[in-house]
């Protein structure tokens, strides 16, 4: 990541800045993760450079301290008393953080919910991030390919709590019931984001299952670092494995060829994008209503941020990879989705 | 006669649990072979190492009638520092190993010393430490974990001593045998367990309840900082979210073994071996494939439960002791 | 749980002596309550300013609402404190209300009028469960507390496989977003409106009293005869229908009954339970309660939690702000009370 945010943002500038002409330093954008996570650091470095290259007011990434939903609304109703008009918003709950949009819209602001969705109706503009489900349905896919079209399956993913844990549970059975029973999903193992239990069920269920398993799918971040570094410490390169997001040790072991490929997201395009749009909409584009918007199970008015398998031998090219689909996204979004004058 | 040995047996706080762990094992093995596979008893190993060396941090607490709701806090802060050191500062391991458990014992006497001097219950001074110390760790990390864990260290937390033995079973058993002889032949020990009985009783009797409070949680905080650092060990990774989870886990183990949450009497042995059934019982909940949603409705039962069997063991005894005057 | 009991002369009900005008005013200078109004208007003072947009309209409604649900969360906790134990699942109990509200609610489309109230005496019905248990098996609250809130909150989670209520009726959302006056938010009325009743309560009625007796001196209540059991089970039945209370708030604020609204197991809801009822001037041992106190107690961490935002100080810190802020406050208010003490004042 850390290579990846100058190189990405110098390429930006030059194929962009010529768009950023009309862009006004009224918009104050601020980038609200739901509380601290290793994903969203690239929005840091987005949120500057966005800043930079489109002559913004601000460009601020604002953590909240804890991942509490009545933090995260406290923050955000702070950020728009000091003046901040558009959010880019990771919602702490899909439903729950839609009351805090409608006060950023009643204050003459406005919000993309961004790298998560917010459930319709929402206050948002539209919603922007991996398509958690299509994600994870690709993932299988990619797993499915590598371990020769048959075998079982174990599924290792996130909170509960969170709506996209049953997206992604549903979207990885689906790939699996696509083959007609070749490949069957023998386990799906959930409420495992923080490291310790991660790392205390991985391990069970390896020790003891390792045998009946072919292949593992992981579809969080932490289950994915877990499940990587143990299939390296078994040393096991029968049992495929396809990761999720770019952790330095889930890349390492691809590398390794200890897990077979990994699907990364765009986080750093989702600021540098959605920071982009805010600034348009603000100065006075609006957005197509018949524009190419995709649904997913939480809303009708979806853009997707992109999200790419990548093997061991793209692993030393995939910032390039995700340079590329930012930039395909960024160059097509005002022709696709907005209306401007 | 039998009979009589049989039920005075269960008067020691260690066997009813540890009649659990045996038939736990026994049971699931049965019914999954793979249970007692080598590389299974490993994980197990490595698990319970660290989870005992986190309860020993809340036993020396409640041995004193107190609580430590900073133990996680205190766990994580040092072992984020202890990565952080040696990543941004490039220390080597061992200094960077002392100096990481010498943080823990200076927050844990900071906290003890706050309490005894102030007398203000523990509750609130470690809920105050809890946080004061969680956010050093992410004003420090920013939530980034360091990733620049020696391989010493990660191979300390992941290689086997012999066959399927962890490395990490050293501190555990260090932890432990230390803690034993701490409460039952040392002058500190015997202060603490007086102190957790009756503190006027032991006011008057001339211990001094300042110190002995202060060290308690210096020891306190020395195994906070031992388990963070084994976690680091084994994780590969300093995880600013390490202690995030101890709490609850730390409380029912003891309380499984036997310890009296009021203080005065605890029990290593007990302990361990309600380290041991919860791991097992996260175990087998993976192994049989239990519907996730469920799995905090059976811990919650199982600390219930133990409370249940320590209440009726106590009023046994207390019966007893009526009979036998 | 090595507590002293509490020092008789400082329960809040012991029969106030007869005594000079001038001494009740110092005492009230004096007061927990009153130091802490003045820290609150003198931060408020200061923040107004300083910070820009502090005191804009809409800054300070979303500030009192937020006050609002916080007083309710630490008047459920200080409930149970009475008598010196504590509820670890408060937001657990707010949040399985809150959903078995949003069940009534939506799915079987109960008007609000039967649905509140069921929706309260459900969160009761939870305390009551806790009461009983604590009282049959003689454990101390923490562990029984921290055990059915794992219960409380995996059943719940089982039940609606963490599925939100977001098609509530409108009136629910648009009460959290009314601004009597354009300016005060009605949740943060009806908590002071709860002040006002629990005060009474505590003052006034035996059941109240009783509490207070029961906390200050189990031993002295029982021989006086009060029943401890069933008072102590009254505490937690309380505690669960002011948590409940506290979820339906929050329900309004979200305008939708969501399982996450207070964090995994309800922990979140833990910090403001404490902070409010401490910095007011409860004791944790029991036997004195401070209804204002809490009031002010949680309006004090809210001002300052906005005001940290606003200053920008970072927002890692924020957490370590907040728990300095804990403790120099019970470490003033300890030093408050020796001073007292060695003046012969209480």
């Amino acid at each position: 990541m850390k290579t990846m945010k100058p190189i990405a943002a110098a390429m930006l500038l030059g194929t962009l800045a010529s768009g950023a002409a009309m862009a006004g330093a009224d918009t104050k954008v601020a980038l609200v993760p739901g509380g601290p996570h290793p994903y969203f650091a690239a929005w840091e470095q987005a949120g500057k450079d966005a800043m930079k290259d489109f002559n913004l007011g601000a460009g601020d990434y604002r953590v909240p301290a804890k991942w509490e939903l009545a933090l995260q609304s406290t923050m955000l109703e702070s950020l728009i008393t000091e003046g901040y008009n558009s959010f880019l918003i990771f919602p702490g709950d899909a439903v729950g953080t839609n009351s805090v949009a409608a006060e950023i819209k009643e204050a003459g602001g406005m919000s993309i919910a961004t790298a998560g969705c917010l459930k319709d109706p929402t206050p948002a503009m539209f919603c922007m991030g991996t398509d958690t489900g299509n994600s994870a349905y690709l993932g299988t896919k990619e797993l499915i390919r590598v371990m020769g079209g048959k075998g079982k399956i174990a599924h290792f993913t996130g909170f509960l709590v969170d709506p996209n844990t049953q997206l992604r549970i549903d979207a990885v059975q689906k790939a699996a019931d696509e083959t007609n029973g070749a490949v069957t999903v023998v386990q799906v193992i959930a409420d495992i984001d923080a490291p310790e239990p991660a790392n205390e069920k991985i391990n069970a269920y390896l020790a003891a299952n390792a045998a009946g398993v072919d292949g593992i799918v992981t579809t969080a971040w932490v289950p994915a670092v877990v499940a990587a570094q143990a299939l390296t410490k078994i040393g096991d390169k029968r049992i495929k494995m396809v990761g999720i997001d770019h952790d330095e040790v889930v890349l390492k072991a691809v590398k390794d060829g200890f897990v077979d490929g990994t699907m990364l997201q765009n986080p750093y395009g989702q600021g540098y994008i959605g920071s982009y749009v805010l600034d348009k909409l603000r100065s006075g584009c609006t957005l197509k209503e018949d524009a190419p918007w995709k649904s997913n199970a939480l809303t009708a008015k979806f853009v997707d941020s992109g999200t790419v398998f990548v093997d061991a031998k793209q692993i030393d090219t995939y910032v390039d990879a995700m340079r590329g689909i930012t930039k395909t996204v960024l160059a097509n979004f005002e022709g696709n989705y907005l209306n401007c004058k | 006669m039998a009979i009589g040995v049989f039920t005075r047996a269960f008067d020691n706080d260690w066997i009813g649990p540890g009649i659990v762990s045996l038939a736990a094992v026994v049971g699931i093995s049965i019914l999954q072979p793979s249970f007692l596979s080598p590389f299974n008893i490993f994980v197990l190993l490595s698990a319970i190492s660290v989870n005992v060396v986190i309860a020993l941090g809340q036993l020396v607490i409640i041995a004193i009638g107190q609580m430590n709701l900073a133990l996680g806090a205190i766990g994580g802060l040092v072992a984020i520092c202890f990565v952080g050191i040696i990543e941004l500062y490039g220390v080597p391991p061992v200094p960077a190993l002392l100096i990481g458990l010498a943080i823990g014992i200076l927050t844990g006497m900071v906290s003890g010393y706050t309490i005894a001097r102030t007398g203000i219950t523990a509750f609130i001074i470690t809920l105050a430490g809890l946080q004061i110390f969680k956010g050093i760790n992410l004003g420090i990390t920013e939530a980034q974990p360091f990733y620049a864990v020696p391989q010493s260290v990660k191979d300390f937390g992941n290689l086997s001593m012999i066959g399927p033995v962890p490395w990490l079973i050293v501190p555990m058993v260090l932890a432990s045998v230390g803690m034993w002889y701490l409460l039952n032949h040392l002058r500190i020990g015997r202060y603490i367990l007086a102190i957790g009985n009756n503190p006027h009783a032991a006011e008057l009797s001339g211990i001094n309840q300042r110190a002995t409070t202060t060290w308690a949680h210096a020891i306190s905080g020395l195994l906070a900082a031992v388990a963070g650092i084994m976690l680091v060990a084994k994780l590969q990774i300093g995880q600013p979210t390490i202690g995030d989870d101890w709490l609850i886990s730390s409380f029912a183990a003891p309380v499984i073994g036997g310890a009296v949450l009021s203080g005065g009497h605890v029990s290593v042995a007990g302990t361990f071996f309600g380290v041991v059934i919860i791991a097992i019982i996260t175990q087998a909940l993976v192994l049989f494939n239990i519907d996730p949603y469920i799995v905090q409705v059976v811990l919650g039962g199982l600390i219930l439960w133990a409370v249940g069997i320590n209440r009726w063991r106590e009023l046994r005894v207390a019966r007893l002791q009526e009979q036998g005057r | 749980m090595n507590q002293t009991v509490a020092n008789p002369s400082i329960a809040a009900d012991a029969p106030q002596s007869p005594q000079g005008r001038a001494s009740a005013l110092t005492r009230l200078l004096l007061s927990n309550e009153f130091g802490l109004a003045v820290l609150l208007l003198l931060t408020f003072l200061i923040f107004a300013n300083t910070l820009q947009g502090f005191s804009s309209t809409f800054s300070l409604f979303t500030i009192g609402r937020q006050i609002g649900i916080n007083t309710m969360i630490g008047l459920a906790m200080m409930a149970v404190i009475v008598t010196g134990g504590l509820d670890l699942s408060v937001g657990a109990i707010g949040a399985c209300t809150a959903m078995f509200f949003g069940y009534l609610a939506q799915a079987l489309g109960l008007p609000l009028v039967f649905a509140i109230p069921l929706a309260i005496v459900f969160g009761a019905g939870l305390g009551f469960i806790n009461g009983i248990t604590v009282v049959k098996s003689g454990v101390h609250s923490f562990i029984i507390t921290l055990a059915s809130m794992s219960i409380f909150f995996g059943l719940m989670i089982f039940l609606t496989k963490a599925q939100s209520f977001n098609q509530l009726p409108a009136e629910v959302p648009s009460f959290g977003k009314w601004k009597i006056g354009g300016l005060v938010s009605p949740l943060l009325v009806i908590s002071m409106l709860m002040c006002v009743v629990l005060s009474l309560f505590y003052r006034f009625t035996t059941l109240g009293r009783s509490m207070l007796a029961a906390g200050a001196n189990p031993k002295a209540a029982e021989l006086s005869g009060i029943r401890t059991g069933h008072v102590i089970t009254a505490c937690h039945v309380l505690t669960g229908g002011l948590a409940a209370l506290a979820g339906l708030m929050l329900t309004a604020r979200t305008g939708a009954a969501i399982p996450s609204m207070a964090g995994q197991l309800g922990q979140d809801w833990l910090l403001p339970a404490f902070l409010a009822p401490v910095l007011g001037g409860t004791l944790l041992a029991g036997g004195r309660v401070s209804v204002v106190g809490t009031f002010l107690g949680a309006a004090f961490v809210q001002t300052m939690t906005s005001g940290l935002l606003l200053m920008r100080i970072g927002e890692f810190w924020i957490l370590a702000c907040l728990g300095v802020m804990l403790l120099l406050a019970v470490l003033t208010d300890k030093a408050r009370q020796s001073l007292l003490r060695s003046k012969g004042m209480v």
